[in-house]
């Protein structure tokens, strides 16, 4: 797929800690730049001359005529999102590959359906956009959001939240949750909810939120350890897994990423008719490699979520990261997404 | 049978054959989406009423994920009924007959003997039939198709030529559900609920409450909308005449009576200080269940007991109204029961005069002919489409 190049013509700060892009699209791009609530672009930055690629989910309404928005939040010693936060400029282009993703919601005009939202962090631009879309596309539906931060200061699009409550009472619900509330603040001390969104406060959303339209979805996006958590909540409390959706922002930093025993490996890779062995050192992934000896291979997003660096084990074993774009059959057949791939045995073959 | 008789649309047998009453049920009640109870008559997970939709019974069960979900009524063994009239907090659906257990979702859990007696019965792939349900206006919806049409589709339109309301905020008081068996044919009651005359059945002396010559009405698709403004007299001394506390939404941009009839069998009533849904269950072709259940505005018990018996006491005083009910049991403000004599009289009187050879339609066609009329067609026209097609 093909990258674009997009103007900024705005940055702002909806938090202190993270940064709203605003793109603008020329004319003869608009039909290319269509996209679903909940999708995500593509987006290649060049830091220190380097080349990153990462994904940002458009946290704008395709239901109202406003300009393409991600919010970029930074990440302890991130690349990108402290680049963003830091030295981005009004003015400044970037290449932009047009809207994908399979975590979208249908909104249907005529439909009478129940939107389950939950979020953490940075999770709430897929989300946002969801709510927003219903509210404006779907005027028999509402929706209930679950949105947990660590504190008061971190909540992105907190007013803009607060005017959507204002403006649409009856079609939606939003409840707060800080992991972390401050007590000294500028507003009073905190009398939301506290704690994480755990299996616990699922139950408690759902039972003192029941749907009025019985058709129902539920999206969930934040972390890899809560995404993972809620579904499995709202299953066991008889939620078919098809009406579930989750996007995940990248690796389960905390816990799988750091398990991972990684290893120098030789690789030896089949790729475009060629078979290459090279060397990927403890801690690198494959893709990573491959793209450093110049070997062209296939990959667009680097986040584990368009399966486009997808290729299979031979021989010997690696484990991913985060593994957005496989379904649990592909890995047992032995597919890796290279971008996500740490190689764990000495010695490792596969094939693109 | 003489069906040169109509009444006007419809032939007299109709309203007294049990071949009619039979298809109806199939052809009518089994494909429409009907009223099953308040919100709140499943409140918790577990909770759950069985509903009539014509030939089948369904149940309507709570599930953990406060989703509703509607199954036919039938155990998939051997068919028994599987639930009787209604549950609380029932943590699975069990069988009586042979004990097969069921979980909220439908889905069969478990098989006594199983190994031994159903050695290849593969348990996850049994459900009980799937029904559709709905919530509507603070009410359950059934339809006993598994892929029904939206609710909201059902009722387009409808929405906004109803009141103000929000039916789940108000209160429904102990004790103030009406229920009657009527000895006359369900259509009976619908055309004597979508003539003008009906509002008299909303409270004792209503009918100069009401401007009536302001009302406005007609077919909204297969339903029935109705709205008249108050009078000018019981305008003006509203706050002293309300019968309980005004409701919230009623503000003077909404006041007046909305008395929808919802095709087939449920009429609504939505005034300035109550909300309450008139359920027509066709029991025979002479015979219909109608459960009146009303909600008001939250009030103390003192309350609820002094505005009933003020507003009643000065109504009589300020305008004068007759003494129809004047002897009505006063500890009652709710006047449940009575104020609905008349039209029963009026229901059971017609289906009665049905049987007489002399009986002619130039004795019923005086009110509201029109909308008589065209509710007829309606139900004539659901019988002819669905009979041919099946
Ligand atoms: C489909 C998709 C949509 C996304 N949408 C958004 C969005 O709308 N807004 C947004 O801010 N981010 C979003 N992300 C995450 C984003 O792509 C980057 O991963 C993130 O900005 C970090 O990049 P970086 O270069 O700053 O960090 P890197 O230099 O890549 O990583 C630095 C360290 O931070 C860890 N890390 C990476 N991402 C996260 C994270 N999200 N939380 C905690 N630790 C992390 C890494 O594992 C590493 O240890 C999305 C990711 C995906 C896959
Ligand atoms: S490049 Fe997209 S999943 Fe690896």
């Amino acid at each position: 797929m093909k990258f674009h190049t997009l103007k900024v013509i705005a940055l702002d700060k909806p938090i202190k800690e993270a940064t709203t892009i605003t793109f603008d699209v020329p004319s003869e791009l608009y039909n290319a730049f269509n996209y679903a609530p909940g999708q995500h672009l593509i987006i290649k930055f060049m830091v220190n001359g380097e080349e990153a690629r990462r994904s940002y989910s458009l946290n704008s309404c395709p239901f109202k005529e406003e300009p393409l928005q991600v919010t970029v939040k930074r990440v302890k010693d991130g690349l990108v999102s402290n680049f963003v936060n830091d030295q981005l400029k009004v003015g400044d282009e970037l290449e932009v590959m047009i809207p994908q993703g399979r975590f979208h919601a249908a909104i249907e005009e005529d439909a009478y359906k129940t939107y389950f939202l939950f979020a953490a962090g940075s999770g709430i631009t897929p989300i946002i956009s969801i709510l927003k879309s219903v509210l404006l596309a779907s005027p028999q539906s509402a929706v209930n959001l679950f949105y947990g931060n660590a504190n008061q200061d971190t909540i992105i699009f907190k007013e803009e939240l607060e005017t959507l409550v204002k403006n649409y009472p009856e079609r939606l619900t939003i409840v707060h949750t800080l992991s972390d509330p401050k007590v000294w603040t500028t507003w009073e001390t905190w009398k939301g909810r506290k704690g994480r969104i755990d299996a616990e406060a699922v139950e408690w959303f759902i039972t003192n939120h029941p749907p009025i339209a019985q058709t129902t979805e539920y999206y969930i996006c934040g972390p890899g350890a809560m995404n993972t958590g809620i579904r499995k909540t709202l299953q066991e409390l008889g939620v078919p897994r098809e009406l579930i959706h989750i996007e995940q922002f990248g690796a389960d930093t905390s816990e799988e990423s750091n398990n991972i025993k990684a290893v120098d490996s030789i690789v030896s890779v089949s790729l475009n008719g060629e078979n290459y062995k090279l060397t990927v050192p403890k801690g690198k992934t494959i893709l990573q490699s491959l793209k450093e000896a110049n070997l062209n291979p296939p990959y667009s997003c680097e986040s584990g979520v368009c399966a486009t660096c997808v290729a299979k084990v031979k021989n010997g074993k690696a484990e991913m990261k985060a593994c957005m774009a496989l379904e649990d059959e592909d890995i047992a057949k032995g597919m890796i997404l290279t971008c996500q791939s740490l190689p764990t045995t000495d010695e490792l073959s596969i094939e693109f | 049978m003489d069906t040169k008789r109509k009444m006007p649309v419809l032939p007299v047998e109709a309203y007294t054959s049990q071949e009619w009453f039979d298809k109806e049920q199939e052809i009518i009640f089994g494909n429409a989406w009907q009223f099953a109870g308040l919100v709140e008559d499943i409140k918790d997970p577990g909770d759950y009423i069985t509903v009539q939709c014509g030939l089948q019974n369904i149940v309507v069960v709570k599930g953990r994920d406060q989703r509703i979900r509607a199954f036919h009524n039938l155990c998939r063994h051997r068919g028994t009924q599987l639930l009787r009239a209604v549950g609380k907090k029932q943590k699975a659906l069990t069988c009586p007959y042979h004990d097969w257990t069921y979980d909220l979702s439908g889905q069969l859990i478990s098989v006594p003997e199983k190994e031994k007696e159903f050695p290849d019965l593969e348990i996850d792939k049994i459900c009980l039939h799937k029904a559709s349900v709905d919530i509507w206006r603070g009410m359950l919806w059934v339809h006993p198709k598994p892929n029904a049409e939206a609710i909201t589709k059902w009722f387009d339109g409808c929405w906004e030529r109803l009141g103000p309301h929000d039916p789940n905020r108000l209160i429904e008081y102990p004790d103030s559900v009406y229920e009657k068996v009527i000895n006359a044919n369900w259509k009976i009651i619908a055309e004597n609920y979508i003539d003008v005359y009906h509002l008299s059945h909303l409270h004792s002396n209503t009918l100069q409450m009401y401007d009536h010559a302001n009302a406005e009405y007609g077919f909204v698709g297969d339903h029935y909308l109705f709205w008249e403004p108050l009078s000018k007299d019981y305008h003006e001394n509203l706050d002293k005449l309300l019968p309980f506390k005004r409701i919230k939404e009623m503000t003077e941009e909404y006041i007046g009576a909305y008395v929808p009839w919802l095709f087939p069998n449920v009429g609504l009533s939505e005034t300035e200080a109550t909300w309450s849904v008139f359920h027509a269950i066709p029991l025979a072709p002479d015979k219909t269940k109608v459960i009146v259940r009303t909600k008001m505005e939250e009030m103390t018990d003192w309350e609820y007991y002094k505005k009933g018996i003020k507003s009643y006491a000065s109504w009589h005083g300020i305008m004068g109204g007759d003494t129809k009910y004047g002897n009505e049991d006063s500890d009652d403000p709710m006047a449940s029961g009575d104020f609905m004599a008349e039209d029963v009289y009026a229901c059971e009187q017609q289906q009665k005069s049905l049987k007489n050879p002399l009986f002619s339609i130039a004795a019923t066609a005086k009110h509201g002919e029109s909308t008589v009329r065209t509710f007829q067609g309606i139900v004539e026209r659901w019988m002819s489409n669905s009979i041919k097609e099946g």
